[in-house]
């Protein structure tokens, strides 16, 4: 187990920079999701941590150890890949201990290895077959156990559930959820599943452009956003924006109607307002007409064609639908706002 | 309830038809003379040119017989055997590394070396012929098997076939296992290659038939009839025995068995090989 420290890392690619100088705490123990929209350098971040690609700028510590230079399997750390890369001409145990056999630990050591990681991952029935007669929640296990066997003091994850179907990725991630209580490890988690990343994860970093757009609880994220781009990164469906005029009392939106609000802030604002954060009515502040219901067993969500643009707001029980005109009532003391540099206020 | 059968009937297509007969035209073509010469191995010296059966009269070991007693046969498979083993291990193992490094390392001069591979089939081997007798002359390599061998390793096609099969593994098979440390010899050896072994064994028994069967460079490279290969041994036969067709043609029989062999063994991973080259040779 180790802290992994960050500190004025910077990644280039010739002339694009994915990375700017990032500085990022992830505490020993932690179950750290990396999330952001593709693109945002969140892989590549890990893949520093991992040593598979070299940094631009900054220094690594894995511990106390400055690890920034250090070849990739001399860092401590094991990495469980999208598409589990698993070799397939091995049997699950021979994958399990492929680093045990590189090596050169003895085949019975290998073995026990084995049988112990494959008991804990319920593959102790499975550790002769090949891969290929595996399904593909059983690979990842092993994937998994491949990590698991070189025990290391950081886990790396890089969305390793994407290529599972909708059921098996909840089972999963329960196991995963299961696996850093019992060995209470580091485990970093690269998604781009907000769902994946607040469910698992005691620390999510967002990232927006090779930046850190904030680092905090699945909590703080949801109801504490530093700023637009995480309002509205996080949630789902997402935040909905209404632009507006700051002004001493609150916000004049853009069809006159005054908000009251604790906070404010000159000149253009936004107001974030999540969907649950509304009282379908026959009259409000904000009037529209609704598009489409979804239905989804637990509640429901209306879109609304409103004048400040679409918005969807959870609608369990208003008893609308499609083409009904709504009036929406904000409640106001859940409303984020955000300054015209889109920073929250 | 009307029967309908689950195939469809059969149409008559005069097209289809005329090509499986001049197909079938074709193959016989191309096979009569093997089977003829097979055919004539086994008849008498005297009934070679008398004898016109599809099937011998009197069918005779004795050309085989006489073959073996009266030449060096044997030494020859033997030299054969070490020549196309040794340049089928050689040629595989500095192929699967040359392609493995084009494709997965990053060194200076990666793309000219590729290049370069690429450029060496604009120049045919046999215009390379002189440099090859001179050079292996000057190291005093003629009549060895390593101066038979070292000219035939020259193997730009499996590099290539190599390189890309490489170059179309997901990339994280290569940093998994950088992750558990191994090295670059145990990526290759314990990963890339015995993830598809078929390559391998298709590109081994290309490799071996093409060493078994050449004639040009192990002709040159032996003048002592101790050294001389299946092929060039035969043809040293035929100098020596004049007109005797049965022999002759027992010789040739003897001398394309191996290769005959592994094409009836082997007959899928030939096809893979051949299909694996097709694209690239041209």
């Amino acid at each position: 187990m180790a802290q992994v420290e960050l500190s004025n890392i910077s990644k280039r690619y010739g002339a694009v920079e994915v990375i700017r100088d990032l500085g990022l705490t992830i505490k020993d123990g932690s179950f750290c999701a990396l999330l952001g929209p593709s693109g945002c350098g969140k892989s590549t971040m890990l893949r520093m941590i991992a040593g598979l690609e070299a940094v631009t700028g900054g220094t690594i510590k894995i511990g106390d150890t400055d690890v920034t230079h250090t070849a990739p399997k001399s860092r401590g750390v094991a990495m469980v890949f999208q598409s589990y890369a698993l070799y397939p001409h091995l049997t699950v145990a021979e994958n399990i201990t492929f680093s045990m056999s590189l090596a050169g630990a003895p085949k019975a050591a290998q073995r026990a290895a084995a049988e112990k990681v494959g008991k804990l991952l319920q593959l102790d029935q499975l550790l002769d077959r090949r891969p290929a007669a595996l399904s593909g929640g059983q690979r990842q296990r092993v994937a998994i156990g491949r990590a698991l066997v070189r025990d290391p003091k950081v886990f790396l994850f890089d969305e390793p559930l994407s290529n599972l179907d909708a059921l098996l990725r909840v089972q999963m991630r329960l196991e995963l959820a299961r696996l850093h209580a019992d060995l209470k490890t580091t485990m970093i988690y690269v998604t781009h599943d907000q769902v994946e990343a607040m469910t698992l994860a005691d620390q999510i970093v967002v990232l927006d452009k090779g930046k850190i757009a904030q680092a905090g609880s699945p909590w703080e994220l949801y109801n504490q956003p530093a700023n637009r781009f995480v309002a509205g990164f996080i949630g789902s469906p997402g935040m909905n924006f209404l632009a507006g005029q700051g002004t001493a009392k609150g916000i004049t939106l853009r069809d006159g109607t005054e908000l009251a609000l604790t906070r404010s802030a000159p000149g253009p604002v936004e107001l974030g307002l999540r969907p649950e954060h509304f009282t379908i009515a026959t009259d409000g502040p904000i009037r529209g007409r609704a598009s489409v219901v979804e239905y989804l067993g637990n509640t429901s969500y209306a879109y609304i064609d409103t004048d400040h643009g679409p918005m969807v707001v959870e609608a369990d029980g208003a008893g609308i639908k499609a083409g009904d005109q709504v009036g929406l009532v904000p409640d106001l003391s859940k409303a984020h706002l955000f300054d015209a540099s889109g920073a929250a206020v | 309830m009307s029967e309908h059968s689950a195939t469809p009937a059969r149409r008559f297509d005069p097209g289809a038809i005329l090509l499986t007969i001049l197909t079938l035209i074709a193959a016989f073509i191309w096979f009569f003379p093997i089977y003829w010469g097979l055919v004539t191995s086994f008849r008498f010296d005297d009934e070679t040119v008398t004898d016109f059966s599809l099937i011998p009269t009197n069918p005779t070991l004795k050309n085989y017989i006489f073959t073996i007693q009266n030449s060096d046969l044997p030494i020859w498979y033997l030299n054969s055997t070490i020549t196309s083993v040794g340049v089928t291990v050689l040629v595989l193992l500095m192929s699967a590394c040359t392609g493995y490094a084009i494709s997965q390392l990053q060194f200076p001069g990666r793309k000219a070396l590729w290049w370069m591979i690429l450029a060496s089939f604009m120049v045919p081997v046999s215009a390379l012929i002189v440099n090859h007798f001179i050079i292996i002359a000057d190291v005093k390599l003629l009549n060895s098997h390593l101066g038979i061998i070292l000219p035939m390793l020259i193997a730009p096609v499996t590099v290539i076939i190599y390189k890309q099969f490489f170059d179309g593994l997901p990339r994280d098979f290569r940093e998994a296992a950088v992750m558990d440390g191994a090295t670059e010899f145990q990526l290759l050896f314990r990963i890339f290659l015995p993830m598809n072994w078929g390559i391998t064994t298709a590109l081994a028994i290309i490799t071996f038939i093409g060493a078994w069967n050449s004639f040009l460079w192990p002709f040159l490279a032996t003048q002592d009839e101790k050294m001389m290969t299946v092929t060039v041994g035969i043809s040293a036969v035929q100098d020596a025995y004049g007109v005797a067709y049965g022999r002759l043609l027992a010789g040739a029989v003897l001398a394309g068995l191996p290769v005959s062999l592994a094409y009836l063994f082997f007959q899928r991973r030939v096809t893979q090989a051949i299909t694996l080259t097709a694209g690239i040779k041209g």
